[in-house]
């Protein structure tokens, strides 16, 4: 019984999960909208109901009911896996994402994460590395220049990024002295670790733009030069879930974040709910991102090269040895 | 010391005073700007300028859904026939407006009425080829035709743009006063203007210029 209830609570979890990572670029389409209008001295969507808060459902429902066309010379189960395969990574990585410490419901003691890994930071990083496939096989599949020079330089893009990534971290871990993103947070519960690693989170933020494949590093999809970059040829239902997968990785970013540099769930000076802190610190993160998406122009690619080489990875490395002689 | 001699003193020391000031005020230069690269001091202005526009009043015209443009009275609309004080049709159908249409959009076919005058018993408007350049209204000798306020004639076909004597009569004169007021999207005809007033307000103002 026990097991029974356990598992049903695993499941419940799960889903829930899922639902709210798929629903989750509605309102923030909507607000990247909203917010670009502003900037740009427009109002944005304003006629599907109330200042266009239902705009993103009609585009849901145009996209889903639009034609769901395959080139002719297209490899056609490539083409048909690439968008599962950008999409499933980002939501296995939440797996291991902690919301916040354990809440009791009704009396029952019920955990904000679905599961606790020791290695949740390898985990992460790991898994968030394999959206690169989706990506090759996409812009391969499809059989199209533009789309074939989008991946490829999408792929040299990531990969060179998650170096820099995965070393700004490392001062992190020395401090919590654990890979679990959950002693990670309580080790905060004093000082965040931005104010110990401002270089670990400048790197690790940049990188994160550029993961995120976010203006100023937005080369994959660079409209100017590149048709739409890796998903040119792709159109309906599977565009679709390559702009999940874009958002749904844009939030990943602002949540790894908060909890590997903003403290998670400690709040200060407030006292709200551990959950409303979080919440609020992503949303702040994910505001930056939109707020630097309508602000800077993109870089070139040379330019995006030697910014991960030869500046985010020496920063890094700096970083690893400073905080290793500073805090040992 | 000679007068000369304190002078040459006197600049001597000035000179070198203004050059050690520019050699620090350009090192204080160069420093800043160091550390303005370092801190992204120009990423931090772009990103302040645009926060600052976040905040400050859109220029969208919310037309039709709220909002309509009137023209002003030298505003090229959509051509109307005058009536003389007796409601008599003003035009002569000297055909000017015809010839000098650069367009070769006005097609005036002349009868003579009871009363003896010339007359047009047919006088159609192509507004698919118009140009709306204005020339048939300083053509004409009868002050008849003239261009008006209405803008908002679209249509699924372009026979539907040839515009007859009769309608020509019933258009909407020129504007008097312009600017953008409330209004209301009807979708049977044109967009309502809801403000009692023709008068509303110059859109430019909303333009904020830095
Ligand atoms: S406005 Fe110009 S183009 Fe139009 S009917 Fe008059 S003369 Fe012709
Ligand atoms: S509208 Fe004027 S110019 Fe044209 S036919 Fe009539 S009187 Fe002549």
């Amino acid at each position: 019984m026990e097991l029974v209830v356990a598992l049903g609570l695993i499941v419940f979890k799960v889903a829930l999960l899922i639902a709210i990572l798929l629903l989750l670029p509605l309102p923030l389409t909507w607000l990247e909208r909203k917010i670009a209008g502003h900037m740009q001295q427009r109002m944005g969507p304003m006629r599907v109901g109330w200042h266009g808060l239902l705009q993103p459902v009609a585009d849901g429902i145009k996209l889903l009911t639009k034609e769901d066309h395959i080139p002719a010379e297209a490899d056609r189960f490539l083409f048909k896996l690439a968008p599962i395969l950008a999409l499933a990574p980002p939501f296995v990585v939440f797996a291991a994402i902690p919301f916040g410490e354990t809440v009791s419901v009704l009396g029952n003691e019920i955990t904000l994460y679905i599961s606790n890994l020791n290695v949740a930071l390898l985990f992460v990083f790991a898994v968030i590395g394999l959206e690169v496939y989706g990506v090759i096989f996409g812009g391969w599949a499809a059989n199209s220049k533009y789309a074939v020079l989008g991946s490829l330089r999408t792929c040299a893009q990531m990969i060179s990024y998650e170096i820099p990534m995965g070393f700004a971290v490392i001062g992190v871990v020395m401090l919590a002295q654990s890979m679990s993103l959950l002693d990670i947070v309580r080790a905060q519960s004093d000082v965040w670790n931005v104010v110990y690693q401002p270089i670990g989170f400048f790197v690790f933020f940049v990188a994160g733009l550029a993961e995120a494949q976010r203006i100023p590093f937005d080369l994959a999809e660079a409209e100017g030069d590149l048709g739409a970059g890796f998903h040119t040829e792709y159109s309906g239902i599977r565009f679709a879930l390559f702009m999940v997968s874009e958002y749904v990785v844009m939030v990943l970013v602002s949540v790894l974040t908060v909890i590997l540099f903003f403290g998670g769930w400690n709040g200060v000076l407030i006292p709200l709910p551990p959950l409303l802190w979080f919440l609020l610190k992503v949303a702040f993160f994910i505001y930056l991102f939109i707020w630097f998406r309508f602000t800077f122009p993109r870089y070139r690619y040379d330019q995006l090269m030697a910014i991960g080489w030869k500046v985010l990875l020496p920063l890094s490395l700096a970083n690893i040895i400073i905080s290793g002689v500073v805090f040992s | 010391m000679h007068a000369a001699q304190k002078l040459w003193v006197r600049t001597c020391k000035k000179t070198l005073r203004s050059r050690s000031e520019a050699a620090m005020s350009h090192a204080l230069d160069k420093a800043g700007r160091w550390i303005g690269w370092a801190f992204f001091a120009d990423l931090a202005n772009g990103l302040a300028l645009t926060f600052g526009y976040m905040f400050s009043k859109p220029v969208t015209m919310q037309y039709p859904d709220k909002e309509k443009w009137l023209p002003y009275s030298r505003y090229r609309g959509h051509h109307f026939l005058k009536r003389d004080a007796e409601g008599e049709i003003k035009c002569v159908a000297c055909e000017l407006c015809a010839r000098i249409c650069p367009c070769d959009c006005i097609e005036v076919v002349p009868y003579e009425d009871e009363k003896g005058n010339r007359r047009p018993a047919k006088f159609e408007i192509d507004t698919a080829r118009c140009l709306f350049c204005g020339l048939c209204e300083d053509a004409c000798p009868a002050d008849a035709i003239a261009l008006g306020q209405q803008y908002e004639f679209s249509s699924f076909s372009s026979r539907d743009l040839v515009i007859g004597r009769d309608d020509l009569l019933a258009k909407p004169g020129k504007a008097m006063t312009g600017g953008v007021v409330a209004a209301r999207l009807k979708t049977e005809r044109d967009v309502l203007v809801e403000a009692s007033e023709p008068r509303g307000y110059n859109w430019w103002r909303n333009i904020r210029r830095k």
